[in-house]
């Protein structure tokens, strides 16, 4: 099993931008995905490793914003604050064996 | 004439968890049990332990929705498979509704119906309300105000994490008598002695009738997740964490039996309600011997495959990190 594919991660930030009530579509071009007009996802070589993704945004003065994100979960939490839509509340659980 | 009593209360409030315990006790565990659960898996069975027998599972639909024609069938026919000795003899018959059914049909049903009539009686309603989510609930929710409004008894489960909203039930009904529990060790001689219906019933049930258009909260949802092969612990984590961070005040409910890669011979009992993930449980074996993890997830305005695929993406991610190391 691998990271997901370009495909998986197009349907599931389409999702997630219905989850999030953002208007915009998620397409897959030559070098990752494009969310709407102005953002970026791409992903990261080997040896980039632990970094994942990288978002591209507009930056100031023209400049385009780089961000690594190393995890699934980063990704979504580092687009969700690109777009404005209104921020989640991060959790921290913890999944345990039963005791004895 | 057969009571039957009807257990109802918000999702999340631990109807399931007051049945487990009423049917452990020897002098109540004589009930026959309707469990009625919204999606298409069903899973209370499982968490309540009861005998094959006296169990029915109205598992396809809203039973408030369903009640005229599927509860009335489902008791008769119990009742039918009773004196033909098809089932061992039951004294009372206990309705666990689903969390977002409205209580009224149901009510409808068991004091309209004249077959019905003539075996059955309505002993009363049984409602509970989470002290941590209720007053949330109530709110936000029409089926949870009903519940509350159609109660003879209501119980507060949760006493420990919260204040009760006794206040938001007192406006709602202010009659019933309230008391408290936790982990549903509440006394079934109290909740369960036949009370009889109260005479503004009938002008109650008329009246939520002519309002059965707003009887259930808009762009509710079951999403239903079953899979093969265990899950790390890891990946279940961070699936939670991911689900409760971006589905936020959306996700109302989640439950489910898991199988983890660390433990795949127990499964795992997954709730949430809301935010609020209990620590797991661990039954000791696979119910009916299927090793199968299988999760439910009520929602509003959920994407439907968001989960399922939020769930590949991390485990693929935390796989592909096991490979690494």
């Amino acid at each position: 099993m691998t990271a997901p594919s370009l495909p998986e991660l197009r349907d599931l930030l389409a999702d997630a931008l219905a989850l999030w009530e953002v208007e915009g579509r998620v397409r897959i071009e030559a070098d990752g995905l494009r969310l709407g007009p102005a953002l970026r996802v791409l992903p990261a070589a080997p040896a980039e490793h632990p970094v994942r993704w990288w978002v591209e945004r507009p930056g100031m003065q023209g400049k385009v914003q780089r961000r690594p994100c190393t995890s699934v979960l980063g990704l979504l939490r580092s687009l969700r604050n690109a777009l404005g839509a209104e921020t989640g509340e991060a959790r921290r659980l913890r999944v345990a064996r039963p005791e004895g | 004439m057969i009571p039957v009593t009807v257990v109802t209360g918000f999702l999340g409030a631990g109807k399931t968890t007051l049945l487990r315990r009423v049917l452990r006790d020897p002098a109540w565990a004589d009930s026959a049990v309707i469990v009625n659960e919204f999606g298409e898996i069903s899973l209370d069975h499982d968490l309540i332990a009861v005998s094959e027998e006296r169990f029915v599972s109205a598992a396809t639909g809203c039973l408030c929705c369903l009640a005229r024609d599927d509860l009335t069938r489902t008791l008769l026919d119990l009742a039918a498979q009773r004196a033909a000795g098809a089932v061992p003899p039951y004294a009372r018959v206990l309705i666990e509704t689903s969390g977002l059914a409205d209580p009224a049909p149901v009510l409808h049903a068991l004091m309209q119906d004249a077959a019905l009539g003539a075996t059955h009686a309505l002993a009363g309603v049984v409602t509970l309300v989470d002290a941590a989510q209720g007053a949330a609930a109530l709110s936000r929710h029409p089926e949870a105000r009903r519940q509350v409004m159609l109660a003879d008894r209501i119980l507060v489960t949760k006493p420990d994490l919260a204040t009760p909203p006794e206040a938001a039930i007192r406006a709602l009904n202010p009659v019933a008598p309230l008391r408290a529990a936790v982990q549903g060790a509440a006394e079934p001689g109290w909740l369960l002695a036949p009370a009889p219906p109260p005479e503004h019933l009938p002008a109650l049930l008329a009246a939520m009738q002519a309002e059965a258009a707003a009887r259930h909260t808009p762009g509710l949802g079951a999403i239903a997740l079953e899979r093969e092969a265990p899950l790390p612990a890891l990946a279940l984590t961070l699936w939670l964490q991911g689900l409760a961070e971006h589905a936020g005040p959306r996700l109302l409910r989640l439950k489910g039996l898991v199988a983890l890669t660390e433990c795949p011979e127990r499964p795992a009992v997954l709730q949430a309600v809301q935010h609020l993930v209990h620590p797991l449980d661990w039954l000791d074996s696979w119910p009916g011997g299927e090793r199968r993890s299988r999760l439910m997830i009520i929602g509003e305005r959920i994407p439907r495959h968001f989960p399922a695929r939020l769930l590949a993406a991390i485990e693929a991610e935390v796989a592909a990190e096991a490979a690494r190391r």
